[in-house]
């Protein structure tokens, strides 16, 4: 049983954004049972409890604070800059999610502003956004949008008083401790190195030509399938490494090759050991991995 | 004297001004004060990047956005001398989708928007269930993701045709759901199934219903809806589509629609900086949406409304929440027709051996999106988008307002002036993208 009255407060702020994390927080199966453990005082979209003016006077403080969207410190909100809010809430809240690759490290609209706008704890990859040094208290949860059992997993833990352990990027370890690619379909096809033959088809790895940055990528798409059902790799398309701090990157659909060797190899793996074992695994020739899987159509 | 009112609870946020004689509503000015530079962003990139940059314009119609951007690289191709082919799997898989995430957004309106903020104007016995619009939004968005691998921020367009594959299970699976979501509309949402709820041809036919669909057409006649709100009945649809007809329409009489004589200028807000543009066609403003898309598709309920109150706010809700029906049986009917023996994808040539402009045009779920480009050796030189909520939510001088500015003059007070605004299902994110 959950009194009532220790029920931790939420606000959501929204810096420069798309709204896309509101939305796929939406799509969180347990949305109900999840708000229920939290007083909402304030949510873009959801029942709350106070207007965006009210929270805007920054008279009280809430426990929890999930902030959305790049941060550019003169944005404002109801008449108030980010730099105030954010400092306001930051300084009071308990835990700090950073929901998104915005909110996390810039992303899509630091890449729009540069100059201007940062993540909140995080600019890229470096630790110098204006919440620099909260680590552990700022948690990052990035992606484009956040998947909604990440921001799920957060902040039940937050609720149930569990920590939540972070890598040096400030993501939870249980999320980002995983490659996109684990999990993929493909994965077959990637140990064999067999790309697939041209977009639309499921027969094939999309590491080789296709762009696909699954093996550089901290991501759990594959272990926690998106709306419940599928990720980006399952329908043909390739990762573009959301969750990292470079995101976007340039030519999303095409693998940069040197001798037809995708230049980046998976993390972890030195390029050496990974030449040799392409020439292996290339000189098998494996006739089902060549072939179409279903042929009624 | 200008009052201000905050809008919020919208995608982002915007500003009224209102000017009052007593509470009435003689003017209003509309600013949307965010700006984040999307267009600028993708000059120098390759084209191909548009599709993962342009749906992140907004969380809501991403997918739209995706759409318009596929379909002005494969104008840019066809007007380069390489016109690009597309099969019939491919057309239809991408009608799905974008009609799936319609039908999220029309769920997200009616539940979290329009039923709480006509109980606000003291209108009873709504019962607003927020978290219905959740609800049926995630699993209409669990379809999209069966064949775009997720939603938001899908990138399986790409020129040539759709990245995925699916078989005869994942189109199993996918009626399985819809059928879940229908089930779940003619309980909740219209009260009546839905095959006889698209054979209504007169309000009337709502008296019965028992659901939230009856109690919000009765709160609308309660709240005087059917009096307020009108634009100018003027109408635009533009993208082509399985399930629109492309038209202009003065009151319903329908005109030739030609996309060229779309433009766009500033918008006038005199007490802040707004980053919105106003959109015209030809020297006139239009409204766009479910509403012009109901009365261009003929529909015979939405020109019975139209009949009797005209382009007031019910009739606008109305369409919009209706929409919903059809759009549902489109769906249905695009699985079970679904081919899937034909190639997803037919590989264009390369992308560098186009220096052309191209423009692409969807059916959003507000109305009309426009992606317009100009391609050198396939990287993009210029960019330019124009959204649904530019037609709609425009702002311009007094002697000539835009759709909005019009529909709330003459509002009993600010309330009612401001649940008119959002009558046109209002995103900030979109207007200034
Ligand atoms: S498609 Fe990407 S994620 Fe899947 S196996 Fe290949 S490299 Fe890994
Ligand atoms: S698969 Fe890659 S690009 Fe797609 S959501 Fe996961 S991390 Fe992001």
């Amino acid at each position: 049983m959950h009194s009532r009255l220790y029920k931790p407060t939420l606000i959501w702020l929204q810096g420069v954004t798309c709204n896309g994390n509101t939305h796929s927080f939406l799509n969180l199966p347990y949305l109900p049972q999840l708000l229920e453990r939290f007083e909402v005082l304030y949510h873009p979209l959801l029942p709350c409890t106070q207007s965006l003016a009210e929270i805007a006077r920054c008279k009280r403080g809430c426990n929890v604070l999930v902030f959305e969207g790049a941060f550019d410190p003169e944005m404002e909100r109801a008449g108030t800059t980010l730099k105030q809010l954010v400092g306001h809430y930051a300084g009071e809240a308990g835990h700090i999610i950073a929901a998104g690759s915005c909110a996390s490290f810039g992303g899509i609209f630091k890449a729009s502003a540069p100059e201007r706008n940062s993540g909140l704890a995080f600019s890229g990859e470096h630790p110098d956004g204006p919440l620099r040094g909260r680590v552990g208290k700022v948690i990052n949860l990035s992606g484009c949008p956040v998947h909604p059992e990440w921001l799920g997993y957060a902040l039940m833990s937050i609720a149930d008083g569990r920590p939540v352990a972070v890598d040096d990027l400030g993501r939870p370890t249980a999320l980002y401790r995983h490659m996109a690619h684990d999990g993929c379909l493909r994965n077959e096809y990637f140990e064999w190195k067999v790309d697939v033959e041209q977009f639309g088809r499921k027969e094939g790895c999309l590491f080789y030509e296709h762009g696909c940055r699954g093996p550089l990528t901290h991501a759990s798409c594959n272990r926690t399938l998106w709306n419940g059902v599928s990720s980006k790799m399952r329908v043909g398309t390739p990762c573009f490494g959301c969750t990292e701090p470079d995101f976007p990157r340039r030519n999303l659909f095409e693998t940069k090759t040197n001798m037809s060797i995708p230049e980046e190899v998976p993390v972890g793996v030195s390029k050496r050991a990974y030449l040799t074992m392409t020439g292996i695994a290339k000189s098998f020739k494996i006739k089902r991995l060549e072939e179409r899987l279903i042929d009624d159509d | 004297m200008m009052t201000r009112a905050l809008i919020e609870h919208i995608e982002g946020e915007a500003s009224l001004y209102f000017d009052t004689r007593g509470d009435k509503i003689t003017w209003a000015e509309i600013a949307f004060p965010h700006f984040r530079g999307m267009e600028r962003m993708l000059e120098g990139r390759k084209a191909t990047d548009a599709l993962v940059i342009t749906p992140r314009v907004c969380g809501i119609c991403g997918h739209a956005h995706l759409m318009a951007t596929v379909r002005a690289i494969e104008a840019a191709y066809a007007e380069a001398g390489y016109p690009v082919e597309l099969t019939r799997k491919a057309k239809s898989l991408r009608e799905l989708t974008l009609v799936l995430e319609m039908i999220q957004n029309h769920f997200k309106w009616l539940y979290l928007v329009i039923m709480p903020e006509l109980e606000k104007l003291g209108i009873e016995g709504l019962a607003p269930a927020p978290l219905k619009g959740a609800y049926a939004a995630a699993q209409a968005t669990k379809i999209l993701a069966l064949f775009a691998g997720q939603w938001p921020h899908s990138s399986y367009m790409i020129p040539g045709g759709v990245t995925c594959d699916p078989t005869h299970l994942e189109r199993i699976q996918a009626a399985g759901l819809l059928d879940e979501l229908i089930a779940f509309f003619e309980k909740e949402t219209a009260g009546v199934d839905l095959d006889t709820l698209l054979t209504f041809a007169s309000c009337r036919e709502f008296n019965p219903l028992q659901s939230d669909f009856g109690r919000l057409e009765k709160g609308l006649i309660a709240a005087g809806m059917h009096k307020k709100g009108m634009a100018y009945d003027r109408f635009v649809v533009l993208g082509e589509h399985g399930f629109t007809v492309r038209a202009r329409l003065k009151h319903t009489r329908p005109m030739k629609a030609d996309a060229s004589q779309v433009a766009t200028e500033a918008a006038v807000c005199r007490d802040e900086i707004s980053h919105a543009r106003n959109v015209r066609y030809g020297k006139h403003f239009y409204e766009v949406g479910p509403l012009a898309r109901a009365i261009a598709a003929d529909n015979a309920l939405i020109k019975n409304m139209h009949r009797r109150y005209k382009d007031s706010v019910y009739t606008r809700v109305m369409a919009r929440v209706y929409e919903t029906a059809l759009l549902l049986q489109r769906a249905r009917k695009l699985l079970e027709h679904m081919e899937l023996s034909e190639p997803s994808y037919i590989p264009p040539v390369a992308l560098e051996r186009v220096t052309a402009a191209g423009e692409g045009i969807v059916e959003a779920p507000r109305g009309p999106l426009i992606h317009r480009m100009r391609l050198v050796k396939g990287v993009i030189a210029e960019y330019g988008i124009i959204t649904p909520t530019q037609w709609n939510l425009g702002s311009s001088v007094m002697s000539d307002p835009a759709p909005a500015q019009k529909a709330m003059v003459g509002a009993v007070d600010i309330a009612e002036a401001t649940f008119i605004f959002r009558s046109f299902d209002v995103c900030s994110v979109c207007t200034t993208h």
